[in-house]
């Protein structure tokens, strides 16, 4: 989706994108249940090194992307180590109360926010739109209206930030103040979405007029199917939980297996 | 023209999947602003997080028709996620059980009332969605007691108020601007007025 970024295409670009989605959510519940942190360190360290060598993307970008996830990290990680319950007691100021139980616990769920975010990221920065969705249609038969449909929508979004431009130039020129809370969200949100509706409408007749909201066959602009890259993406996500795993149990990092 | 007059029609799927995208733009910008508003602690940034539920109450509201208020939220969060995230591939499986439990909430009332206190349910249901995840993902019931219960207080306080009673209003507004007239069936009154 970034379409103002260069980069470097690789192997995962060519994956299909539909099994790219489905092996990413497979893994997505494969992390929400791992509770022994070892594992869950290793993982999220592999998908890291995935995500700087793997995505084409040049470092500084990478870096940039990448900043808000550990912010997420830590936010997630010290509400926890703060407040959550615990037996062995490490420092208790105030109503914070860190014990070693939560402490882990805390460290945990922010490698568990890390793997998700960076599941998500090398899907998006992997991926494009267009052929994320005509592969839903091709492999996994998702209805050309709702994919068309989706295709349109993200078409109008240049289109509604102009708006957005528009709109900030006309209450400026007419002296609206340039503050309040909701009534500002208000003054923006009502004529962009009122416009949109109204441009959605004639674009839904012009795409019933050419036969897109159809049940019958169709052909397609692009053909996507499966090659070699795809055996090599199931294989290497495989490889992957399973060496995480094997020496997340054999080799731990810290002595605790288990932190619920 | 078409056979297939059930379920939802070219022309409502992309009014729901465009205003949907506008509201991912917002979950998008969302994301920083929660994360600033979370350093401050004691949970505050929950009163904020109800924002992520409104694209389903306004789809409900401004649409009226079964399904919508489900895929509104699906696709508001996978266009949070094709724009990079900062939770990733989580927003987009979040977003599928939120916009389940609002459209459950709606299905429950049949799709016929569209009043402040149905979409507060609605969004208090799209808040229980969102709650079955975080029990799974943070271990939420592992919070001390107190400060578990001031997090779900402000959870659900601040859903109903930003995808309740905030949506109602958008929508209200919306309303009379006229674009929901195209696909109103017409009204008693426009009759009357054809009468006169």
């Amino acid at each position: 989706m970034k379409w103002e970024v260069r980069c470097r295409e690789t192997w995962l670009h060519e994956t299909n994108p539909s099994l790219k989605l489905i092996v990413l959510v497979v893994l997505f519940f494969a992390v929400l249940f791992i509770h022994n942190p070892n594992v869950l360190i290793n993982v999220s360290l592999a998908l890291f090194v995935l995500f700087c060598f793997g995505t084409g993307y040049p470092a500084n970008v990478l870096f940039w992307l990448f900043l808000p996830f550990f912010l997420v990290f830590v936010s997630t990680a010290s509400s926890m180590m703060m407040f959550g319950e615990g037996t062995t007691t490490w420092v208790r100021w105030g109503l914070i109360h860190i014990t070693a139980e939560s402490f882990w616990r805390g460290v945990h769920i922010g490698f568990r926010a890390l793997a998700l975010g960076l599941l998500g990221l090398i899907f998006s920065l992997t991926t494009r739109p267009v052929h994320l969705f005509y592969s839903l249609m091709q492999q996994l038969k998702l209805k050309p209206k709702y994919a068309y449909s989706f295709l349109a929508a993200v078409r109008l979004l240049p289109i509604m930030l102009e708006e957005f431009q528009t709109i900030r130039y006309a209450l400026k020129v007419r002296g609206v103040p340039n503050k309040g809370g909701l009534s500002k969200v208000k003054r923006y949100a009502i004529p962009l979405l009122s416009q949109s509706i109204r441009r959605a409408q004639r674009i839904a007749v012009a795409m019933e007029a050419k036969r897109f909201s159809g049940s019958g066959r169709r052909t397609f602009y692009y053909e996507i199917g499966f090659g070699k890259y795809d055996v090599l993406f199931v294989a290497l996500f495989a490889a992957l939980m399973f060496v995480a795993y094997y020496a997340g149990v054999h080799y731990p990092y810290i002595s605790i297996s288990d932190v619920r | 023209m078409e056979t297939t007059t059930k379920g939802l029609k070219l022309a409502d799927i992309l009014t729901t999947i465009v205003i949907a995208i506008v509201f991912g733009v917002i979950y998008k910008l969302w994301g920083p602003l929660y994360s600033a508003v979370g350093v401050l602690g004691f949970h505050l940034d929950q009163l904020i997080y109800g924002m992520w539920f409104i694209a389903s109450s306004l789809a409900y509201l401004l649409i009226r028709k079964p399904g919508v208020a489900l895929l509104a939220e699906i696709a508001a969060s996978s266009g949070e996620l094709v724009m990079g995230s900062q939770w990733g591939l989580e927003v987009l499986i979040y977003g599928v059980v939120q916009g389940l439990f609002a459209e459950i909430v709606f299905a429950v009332f049949r799709y016929r009332r569209f009043d402040t206190f149905v979409v507060s349910l609605g969004a208090v249901g799209a808040t229980v969605g969102s709650l079955i995840m975080d029990f799974y993902k943070g271990y939420i019931e592992a919070l001390a007691p107190w400060n578990m219960a001031l997090f779900l207080l402000a959870r659900f306080i601040g859903a109903v108020l930003i995808s309740g009673v905030f949506a109602v209003s958008l929508a209200k507004a919306i309303e009379k601007t006229g674009v929901t007239q195209m696909w109103r069936p017409a009204s008693k009154d426009d009759y009357d007025a054809l009468n006169r």
